[in-house]
């Protein structure tokens, strides 16, 4: 009697997590290609045009977030305005961007040239943008590493929003050393401010969710070598497991032949667009920052990403 | 007494296979010891061989035509034909010389040949369409061009920034010529290698597509096979020389998992010989351990003169780079290892021993590293050298260098060194209206104009309790450096058993702007200075070099110019830093 009871509970369980999971092959394929994305609300307070309006962390002699309105000639970069809260640059120089549904922006402290502006110890933090003020502070504090000594001196170097699981996806590097791949890819529920899976031991940069090959997957940019890889993701976006698939590699492509991929993206083709830059975890600065694309394409007979080109 | 930079002589390329802990890893055959095994070579001797001085006779001809291209000869009569089409196009040729100077670039075809079908554009199917490939050696830049034979007309004309075409044959034949007689690679092998022992020089590297990511020159890799391994033998057709070599276990797979570039070539050498372990220098009547840091440089330590140690470690924990025109805007540059560390400029290089030489007499040693970024000498890239000078008398000096190039003609370096003395009863006393005044706590001072010394040019001394120790001569220019003096803050604070003030790697110490005495060290000495009589003692010293890019007077400096059609870098050092000379007790 208490078997059957065990079995008829589990397969009940079964079934709701199947449900919970099920998704259709048209709402697949659109993971990664529909957006959800809005622009934040305060940029209309502030005179500036959304529709040509983006936000930067990369602008030359100017530290932490700005938001740069283009002209409306696409390429055309003279004239551009830029603007900044005081509160964007409080917190020193940040890295990659994510905007969620609602307009609000993460961002995660990267250090340059030195740790001047964040101990190292204290770099695993996301900091968030409110889509309606306008202000930075400080979202969620990661877990701090475990030691100081000979770690390197990065933390967060992707952020990605998941319109369709509505989850933060965030890799850190915090606490890796040389000898000791302790990288953490987060998935983070960004109403409850809850770590709510993550995946160990992976040293990632640019972070991605797509869906083109029929899978929920999440694709991420190794810093150790210069390939993507992949891990399947639930509806809701957690981790379905831990088998870890390599997707593609950028090794020997491009000028510099061993790019790690920095940011991960599709086309709105659904091919898989990887920007790729050296990176050594050292704090070693470029003057000329050497970025390239490179487009892969999905062989659907092979299923594989193939190479296709390098976007110039 | 005068230190001989300029006279460095006998160079010695440091192996760190000379340790006895390195026994156990040499007999395991791993990619480990393969990358300790490499071999890094910044010299070379190929110029004399015959067919290089037939090579850059050649060049040099070219150069001083008015199309500055050396052509493909021995093409058949439709190649040829695209050749000549191709070099009267306009915008085929509009990157041959130096668009400021209109100094000629070197420039080469490599290829001219019928179009693959995939390379034909689709309303020129039915053409013979030929393709022309011209390298430009300065600018790291390949130049195609699809040519219509038919009818005599340029198709297209496309150029790819960073990036190399196939090499043709006959620089196949050089580069074999350059590893096979590079003593080196006789040396690795046993024995002086055949041009056809050689695998797949025609491609742009042994076996893949390697690079030479740093010097971003043509390069490729002729590649020997001994056992079960592979010689890679990375050769520069830029420059003529091998960068470097290193051994690769052959897999079974048909591409091996590591395929050797300049990048992984210097890097891994680095990191394995000289960031992962201390190494040990004995030479004259020094004894001294040296490691290159994570964020400190160069750190040299257990420092013994006639076996009795010194200093108990040396390095430099910061460069500051703060430029006048702009407020705080500058640098503050952390340099050492070149992965996994927290340097903004790293370690290129290996660690290098020379002789120093006065009058034809070896007087002592200098021990160099050097640090680079990627794209120096380019603007806002930066170039450091460290040195440790040994001398036989027992005197010795902890100098560095910048090589340029920043970010402006109105830059100041500021290195930040930390010395650390050995004994516990030191103090520390400064030359004060003809006598030695003691400092009895924790300070700093500035040496400027109304500085005075002793008549041997002695500003400070550290001593212990029977006055053994060290007077400190900061440059006033008198080190036959070409420096133009010291200008030095020089902090002394207290070593602390029980807290780390320094003597582990410290991550940046200071901003990169202050132009007054926060360097960094004021820390651990404000705000409640602590005694240092009798006490172990530690010495931060500040040089503070302007930079000038003046025509004949540039110092801190690096200018590119074109030699033989491709860029080389003259450097203008600005060294900095103090004697120490042995008190000699009566």
């Amino acid at each position: 009697m208490r078997n059957s009871l065990k079995i008829s509970v589990a397969i009940s369980m079964f079934f709701l997590a199947s449900c919970v999971d099920k998704m259709t092959e048209e709402e697949i394929a659109q993971i990664g290609i529909t957006s959800c994305r809005k622009p934040a609300s305060f940029i209309k307070q502030i005179e500036l045009d959304p529709t040509i309006s983006a936000f930067s962390t990369s602008e030359v002699r100017m530290k932490g977030v700005v938001l740069i309105q283009f002209q409306k000639i696409a390429g055309d970069t003279t004239n551009k305005k830029i603007y900044q809260d005081s509160s964007w640059k409080q917190f020193g120089n940040m890295g990659s961007l994510t905007t969620d549904d609602n307009g609000n922006i993460y961002t995660a402290p990267l250090p340059v040239v030195n740790n001047l502006d964040f101990p190292i110890s204290e770099l695993n933090k996301i900091y968030k943008i409110d889509n309606l003020t306008g202000k930075l502070e400080l979202f969620f504090s990661l877990p701090k590493p475990d030691t100081t000594v000979e770690i390197v001196p990065y933390a967060v170097l992707g952020v990605y929003f998941d319109c369709h699981g509505k989850k933060l996806y965030i890799a850190s590097v915090s606490g890796s050393t040389r000898d000791e791949e302790k990288g953490v890819i987060y998935v983070i529920d960004i109403n409850t401010k809850k770590i709510i899976d993550q995946l160990k031991g992976y040293d990632a940069a640019g972070v991605f969710v797509g869906g083109t090959t029929g899978e929920k997957r999440l694709y991420f940019g190794s810093t150790r070598k210069p390939n993507v890889y992949s891990v399947a993701l639930t509806k809701d976006g957690k981790f379905k497991n831990t088998e870890i698939k390599t997707e593609l590699t950028l090794d020997q492509l491009g000028s510099r032949g061993s790019d790690k991929a920095r940011r991960i993206r599709y086309d709105k083709f659904g091919n898989l667009i990887i920007y790729g830059v050296e990176f050594n975890y050292s704090l070693a600065a470029q003057t000329n920052r050497l970025e390239t694309g490179y487009q892969f394409n999905y062989d659907e007979t092979e299923k594989k990403w193939k190479f296709f080109k390098t976007l110039q | 007494m005068k230190s001989v930079f300029t006279s460095i002589i006998f160079l010695v390329f440091i192996s760190c296979n000379s340790s006895n802990t390195d026994s156990k890893l040499k007999a395991k055959n791993t990619d480990k010891q393969n990358a300790i095994d490499a071999i890094l070579i910044e010299d070379s001797s190929v110029s004399q061989m015959p067919l290089m001085v037939e090579r850059i006779k050649k060049i040099k001809t070219v150069l001083a035509e008015k199309k500055p291209i050396i052509l493909l000869d021995s093409l058949d009569e439709s190649a040829a034909t695209a050749q000549q089409i191709a070099i009267a196009d306009i915008k085929f040729c509009e990157n041959l010389f130096d668009k400021k100077t209109q100094q000629p670039f070197r420039n080469e075809v490599f290829n001219a040949y019928a179009a693959r079908p995939q390379e034909v554009p689709s309303n020129f199917q039915n053409e013979k369409i030929y393709k022309v490939e011209m390298y430009n050696y300065a600018l790291n830049l390949t130049t195609t061009a699809l040519v219509n034979v038919n009818n005599k007309s340029i198709v297209a004309v496309t150029s790819f920034p960073i990036s190399q075409p196939d090499i043709p044959s006959h620089l196949k034949k050089i580069a074999l010529q350059i590893a096979i007689n590079n003593p080196q690679v006789t040396k690795a092998l046993g024995y002086k290698p055949e041009e056809k022992e050689a695998l797949m020089a025609n491609t742009k590297t042994a076996l893949n597509n390697t690079k030479c990511e740093r010097s971003l020159h043509l390069c490729v890799a002729p590649t020997f096979i001994k056992d079960n391994k592979a010689l890679w033998v990375i050769v520069d057709l830029t420059d003529y020389k091998v960068v470097g070599i290193r051994w690769t276990n052959v897999g079974t797979t048909e591409a091996p998992e590591n395929r050797i570039s300049e990048r992984k070539l210097k890097f891994e050498k680095i990191m394995e010989c000289y960031c992962k372990k201390i190494s040990h220098l004995e030479k004259y009547n020094w004894k001294l351990n040296y490691v290159i840091t994570t964020s400190d440089g160069m750190r040299i330590s257990e420092v013994a003169y006639n076996d009795k140690v010194v200093v108990n470690n040396a390095k430099i924990v910061d460069w500051h780079v703060g430029y006048s025109n702009t407020d705080g805007f500058g640098y503050s540059d952390a340099v050492g290892c070149p992965e996994f560390s927290q340097a903004a400029v790293v370690a290129v290089s290996d660690p290098k021993v020379s002789d120093i030489i006065e009058g034809g007499k070896t007087i002592g040693f200098a021990l160099e590293q050097s640090f680079s970024s990627e794209q120096w000498p380019l603007p806002c890239n930066y170039n450091y050298l460290q040195r440790f000078e040994f001398y036989n008398d027992g005197k010795f000096r902890t100098a560095a260098a910048s090589l340029g190039r920043g970010c402006g003609n109105n830059g100041t370096y500021r290195p930040v060194f930390r010395i650390a003395f050995t004994g516990n009863k030191n103090k520390f006393s400064e030359w004060n209206n003809n006598t030695w005044k003691t400092w009895d706590r924790e300070q700093w001072k500035l040496q400027n104009s109304t500085t005075t010394y002793t008549s041997e040019g002695y500003q400070y001394k550290i001593s212990n309790e029977i006055n053994e120790g060290f007077f400190i001569e900061p440059s006033r220019g008198q080190f036959n450096d070409k420096s133009r003096g010291d200008n030095a803050y020089v902090f002394v604070t207290k070593q602390h058993i029980d807290k780390d003030e320094g003597e582990k790697d410290l991550v940046t110490i200071g901003p990169c702007c202050n132009t007054d005495y926060k360097q960094g060290p004021e820390k651990f000495i404000e705000p409640s200075p602590e005694s240092i009589v009798n006490t172990d003692i530690v010495v931060w010293y500040v040089p503070q070099m302007k930079n000038d890019d003046t025509k004949g007077h540039e110092y801190c400096w690096a200018e590119s110019y074109l030699e033989n059609g491709v860029y080389k870098t003259k450097v203008y050092p600005c060294m900095g830093g103090p004697m120490f000379i042995p008190i000699k007790n009566n």
